[in-house]
């Protein structure tokens, strides 16, 4: 069984501030980590190869420094990681992005199984997954809160919907995009560490990929652009209601209903 | 529709394309294979190339923008009821459309009863509603619903397509907007139309620190997920009546490599602190009547009721429910604390809060210090009358 | 000895209705519960006569003054999150909440310190000097404690290991004497030879000497990187004897803790939350501190290389806030599993030579065994701080479980006596153990206890039958004179 699990390297920090002069992002601190959404997609992963056997590829688009987190990826126990880093990758959207990550599975040779995070710490999208299926033309689950069956052919998951929890059963090839409460992912091993310190992290750039047409990557191949960026707006209310009784517990209804809190 | 390509290096005019085209929209021209406007962007002919020679793609600033108008919204089933997104998602797209001059359409895709939920939607300003009914999309399937919805976006032509921004929504969304090889904006919270038909996505980003604003300048439709419980829900347009269109359901768009084994309720009680809203009873509430009342109101507002710590200790809770000291730390959306003075543990565990109502009689309480609305009563005067108001409001729906 | 203290009436009232506004006081019938007991109401749940909440040293002055000349028995409280029946009214009296005094007067950048009231919480101390780029090391777990009830008992917590604990901390502190004078215990000086170290004597005090009413603490530069290490074992032995190995690398760690498999068991069962890693009979938990990655990434490898030396089937590293979440959450639960997990707890909290937890932890579960009670150890491994957590199953009948519970902490303090150790080791005497500490200490010591009592509190008026009595030596007395 081959499995690809798609990770992301995000900032280290959640203190994200925008620069109100120039609209851009002051990230403060420098440190990285891998997404801690993709940590469960990793876990899920090494726990369908322990069940399945296979082997499990860890797939990022990122600089050269994402080569850290695939170090740690490797003491997490994953079998190959594989960074597509290109300059020309940069400013990428949800479609670039997700189309980059297509390309990079074909020039893997494909996968029965792909697993994503539900989504990022800093882009918060939870669109990578399902526009890859969608690149790839296979079928996809996303949310799944747990894997009920894995076996040579299928793979059946549950998923919560709302007020529902839906059991569906893909055969592969196909995605699956996981929840935090799946599993509590592992940590990474020390002596993994010392076991794989000397294996290598393959780099993919443009040139490696099949598709050489460069309308599709990096900022000329994403439709969306980001106009502007601008600090939230804090509200802070404090408000005493008077009246009757009545009349406090009818505002109180008429407040909340505004705020869409009821 | 300029959205399949064709490499021509790698074409070898094999016809399995032609062939398999359930729309008979492929042809064999002059250059090679040319897709006509009967493509319904099944994406078939894509999966069916054994060389991988066909692709979707549409070129940044070719898009002819008086080529797509309208908003689509897609209304979203749950358990058999129009999700009550859904009209928050037509009150917007008609704000949106006022002053641009488009028409608000809707598309529904699911197994029996769709029609009566479409029907409903028609007094709401919505022009048409596509339905797609069949009892294969009985259970969601991204695949074969995405090929639904797609199927009607490629008649349609919209500008905006809008989608609820839940699980299902976002699931959904980035499948359509990949197919069209176009941009989708998550989780929207504020959106706007200028004059030149481009849409002023705004999001929040990183957990909420920073909020974005997004165009799709060049490439249409324009694909958004909307937030829950942000927009304005649509308020029935008397007079207005719009049209139920009932599409052709074509094996093709039933089709999927999915299999849906069941579909059961859930049943598992959420941790209080995943909660969305809670009620928190405190010292105030002197009897078993009002802690009927108060599970009421958490129960109708779809949450659970906690307590302060002197009322687990007088046994009327357990420990899993307390919020404060030696409890749980929570921060919802709505916190509605009565009878809760509000003491400096049980603040620090709740302060955190969106939106905190607090009703007690004491106006000394220090849990107005940190409170968004402060009623000073006793919370039997006002609770009854507050939880009949939402029944009252539910029952409306 | 002035006992038996007077019963407050109308006048009194009257009188301190003239100090403090009648808002902030509270008569007996209509005082809390909440203020009748602390964390462990099963060490004693008692009625004030009159609750006060001061928010000035005059006040408390006043309120003392006046107590001391009508022999009125006075009892300060923080937060009332104390784990030995301190902060309560036993003899009834007055009950006197420092929590409205909770300003943080100060923090000072140039010597390093910050200045506060007691009735601040840990969390809100901790949170302003972080803000001001500075660490204050002290962390009991217990996050909404009062700083003043902190320092009154001594608070220590996990990162003793490497910072110490609370008295390591303390710079200066005002303070409230029985008789209502107004006193300074050292200032804000790194060192002093002044007399006696009345400062360190009234830290740990547990309010019997003193009301604090503003203090002094130090803080330490910001740790840039916190990582941890979980290291799984075969067995509890090998487990724990590689505690002094840790201790003995080129650096310090902030913290050692060890757990075992079976409270993992019951935090999964009860609390739904899982460990990331569950094969393994026994686990260290590592914690160390550093400025740099370069640093922090060389702690890490060495505390690990140590680990695995000595036994360990791996470790397994926390170097994200989220991976340190998973680790320390399902630590911090365990309280809370183990009440789920009985119908009633009892605990001790000895503290032993660090090379002798081994033999502690052994002895500890075979003495739990012959009175048949569930003994869990958790905690401070790197401290010698073992809590030692009794657990009461359905078999026991109410008064099967006190005598045995007693009988077997009899013998744990005997042990840990034995071993070298202490009595408690940070929950303190309060009312809990007070009737273990004679014994523990023996007759000479308790007897010193009883005279620095005396020497700041002769009227025996402040949070009186805490920490030590005079009861036993009263009624020896009597008897002598026969």
């Amino acid at each position: 069984m081959k499995i690809i699990v798609c990770i992301k390297q995000v900032p280290d920090s959640a203190s994200i501030e925008v620069d109100p002069e120039k609209g851009t992002l002051k990230r403060t601190g420098h440190n990285s980590k891998t997404n801690p959404y993709d940590l469960f997609a990793l876990e899920a992963a090494l726990r369908i190869r322990e069940k399945a056997g296979g082997i499990v590829t860890a797939l990022t688009m990122g600089p050269k420094q994402a080569e850290e987190m695939m170090r740690d990826a490797y003491m997490m126990g994953v079998d190959e990681a594989v960074i597509l880093s290109d300059p020309k990758f940069a400013g990428s959207d949800v479609l670039a992005t997700s189309y980059t990550l297509f390309q990079g599975i074909r020039s893997l040779g494909g996968a029965d199984l792909i697993i994503c995070g539900k989504q990022t710490t800093d882009g918060d999208t939870a669109q990578i997954g399902p526009a890859i299926a969608e690149h790839l033309g296979i079928p996809h689950v996303a949310w799944v809160n747990s894997i009920e069956d894995i076996s040579g052919e299928a793979i059946t998951v549950l998923q919560k919907t709302g007020s529902c929890i839906q059991q569906s059963q893909m055969k592969y090839p196909c995605l699956i995009t996981v929840e935090k409460d799946i599993f509590v992912p592992r940590l990474p091993s020390y002596k993994l560490g010392l076991a794989t310190a000397k294996r290598s992290v393959r780099f993919l750039s443009c040139d490696a990929l099949p598709d050489k047409n460069m309308s599709c990557f990096g900022l000329i191949g994403s439709p969306t652009a980001v106009e502007r960026m601008f600090p939230p707006e804090v509200s802070d209310v404090r408000e005493y209601i008077h009246g009757t009784p009545a009349e406090k517990s009818d505002r109180m209804f008429e407040l909340l209903k505004k705020r869409k809190l009821i | 529709m300029n959205f399949i390509h064709f490499d021509e290096a790698k074409c070898n005019l094999c016809r399995e394309c032609i062939n398999k085209c359930p729309f008979q929209a492929l042809t064999m021209g002059e250059k090679g294979i040319e897709a006509n406007d009967a493509c319904r962007m099944c994406s078939l002919c894509i999966r069916t190339c054994p060389r991988e020679a066909i692709y979707f793609e549409q070129k940044a600033g070719t898009v002819d923008k008086s080529q797509w108008k309208d908003i689509l919204v897609y209304a979203e089933q749950e358990n058999g009821h129009i999700h009550p997104v859904v009209f928050e998602l037509i009150g917007e797209a008609r704000r949106l459309s006022q002053n641009i001059g488009y028409d608000v359409h809707a598309v529904i895709v699911g197994a029996q009863g769709t029609s009566a939920n479409a029907q409903k939607l028609t007094d709401y300003g919505v022009k048409k509603v596509y339905i797609y009914e069949h009892k294969e999309f009985e259970a969601f399937k991204a695949d074969s619903f995405a090929a639904a919805v797609t199927d009607c976006i490629a008649m349609l032509r919209p500008s905006v397509v809008l989608l609820g921004a839940t699980s299902l929504g976002r699931s959904l969304a980035p499948r359509l907007s990949t197919r069209f090889h176009t941009g989708l904006t998550a989780d929207c919270t504020k959106l706007m139309m200028r004059e030149n038909s481009d849409l002023v996505q705004i999001r929040p980003a990183f957990g909420g620190n920073v909020m974005a604003q997004i165009l799709i300048t060049d490439s249409r439709p324009q694909f958004a997920t909307v937030r829950y419980k942000v927009m304005d829900a649509a308020k029935p347009v008397p007079g207005f009546s719009g049209e139920v269109v009932r599409m052709k359901v074509t094996d093709d768009l039933t089709a999927s490599r999915i299999k849906v084994c069941s579909v059961k309720p859930l049943e598992k009680k959420k941790q209080i602190e995943e909660e969305e809203a809670l009620v928190v009873a405190g010292r105030g509430v002197k009897d078993e009547k009002g802690l009927k009342l108060l599970r009421e109101l958490a129960e109708s507002l779809g949450g659970q009721l906690c307590f302060t710590r002197p009322m687990v200790e007088a046994g009327y809770g357990d420990t899993a429910h307390q919020i404060g000291l030696s409890g749980r730390t929570v921060k919802p959306k709505l916190i509605i604390t009565c009878g809760v003075s509000g003491s400096i543990q049980f603040a620090s565990c709740m302060k955190n809060s969106e939106c905190i109502v607090a009703i007690d009689v004491n106006p000394d309480a220090l849990i107005f210090n940190i409170a968004h609305y402060c009623i000073v009563d006793d919370l039997y005067e006002i609770v009854p009358r507050f939880l009949e108001r939402i029944r009252a409001q539910k029952e409306e729906l | 000895m002035p006992y038996p203290y007077h019963q407050i009436n109308e006048k009194d009232i009257k009188y301190f209705k003239t100090v403090v506004p009648s808002r902030r006081m509270v008569c007996r019938e209509d005082i809390k519960e909440e203020y009748f007991h602390d964390e462990m109401p099963e060490y004693g749940v008692y009625v004030p006569d009159l609750f006060i909440e001061a928010v000035s040293k005059e006040e408390v002055s006043a309120i003392m003054r006046y107590s001391y000349e009508n022999n009125i028995p006075v009892t300060a409280r923080g937060a009332g999150t104390g784990l030995a029946g301190g902060a309560t009214c036993k003899y009834g009296g007055i009950m006197l909440s420092l929590m409205k005094m909770n300003r943080i007067l100060e923090i000072d950048n140039e010597n390093l310190t910050i200045t506060v009231e007691p009735g601040a919480l840990l969390s809100e101390v901790a949170d302003a000097a972080k803000s001001a780029g500075l660490f204050y090391p002290p962390d009991p777990g217990e996050r909404t404690a009062s700083i003043g009830g902190t320092v009154i008992t001594n608070a220590g917590g996990m990162r003793a290991v490497r910072y110490g604990v609370t008295r390591d901390y303390v710079r200066a502190i005002e303070a409230v004497l029985p008789d209502g004078e107004i006193v300074n215990f050292s200032s804000n000086v790194v060192k002093n030879t002044t007399g006696y170290a009345l400062k360190d004597l009234v830290i740990g005090s547990e309010g019997t000497l003193c009301i604090l009413t503003k203090v002094t603490l130090r803080l330490i530069p910001a740790p840039k990187f916190t990582w941890s290490i979980v290291v799984p074992y075969d067995e509890i032995e090998t487990c724990i004897e590689t505690v002094p190995k840790l201790l003995q690398m080129s650096f310090i760690p902030t913290a050692i803790e060890f757990l075992e498999t079976e409270l993992l068991d019951i935090i999964e069962r009860h609390l739904n939350k899982s460990f990331p890693h569950r094969s393994a009979n026994a686990y260290l938990i590592v914690m160390f501190d550093a400025v740099s990655r370069e640093e922090i990434e060389k702690m890490t490898n060495e505390a690990a290389k140590v680990c695995i030396e000595a036994g360990a089937q791996d470790a397994l590293i926390c170097n994200s806030d989220e991976r340190s979440a998973s680790v320390w959450s399902v630590r911090a639960a365990v309280l809370e599993g183990m009440k789920a997990d009985s119908i009633a707890q009892e605990e001790c909290d000895v503290v032993v030579p660090r090379p002798r937890i081994a033999d502690f932890v052994k002895a500890a579960k075979n003495i739990g065994k012959k009175y048949g009670i569930r003994i869990m150890t958790v905690g401070h491994a790197g401290d010698g701080n073992i809590h030692t957590e009794m657990l009461r199953d359905k078999h026991l009948s109410e008064k099967q479980w006190k005598s045995n519970t007693k009988a077997c902490l009899k013998e744990l303090y005997a042990l840990s006596k034995e071993l070298g150790g202490q009595l408690s080791g940070e929950h303190g005497i309060g009312n809990g153990r007070l009737e273990f500490l004679e014994d523990f200490i023996g007759d000479r010591m308790y007897r010193l206890f009883q005279s620095v009592k005396l020497a700041f509190d002769e009227k025996n008026i402040l949070n009186p039958g805490k920490l030590i009595t005079f009861e036993k030596t009263i009624k020896e007395d009597v008897l002598n004179d026969r």
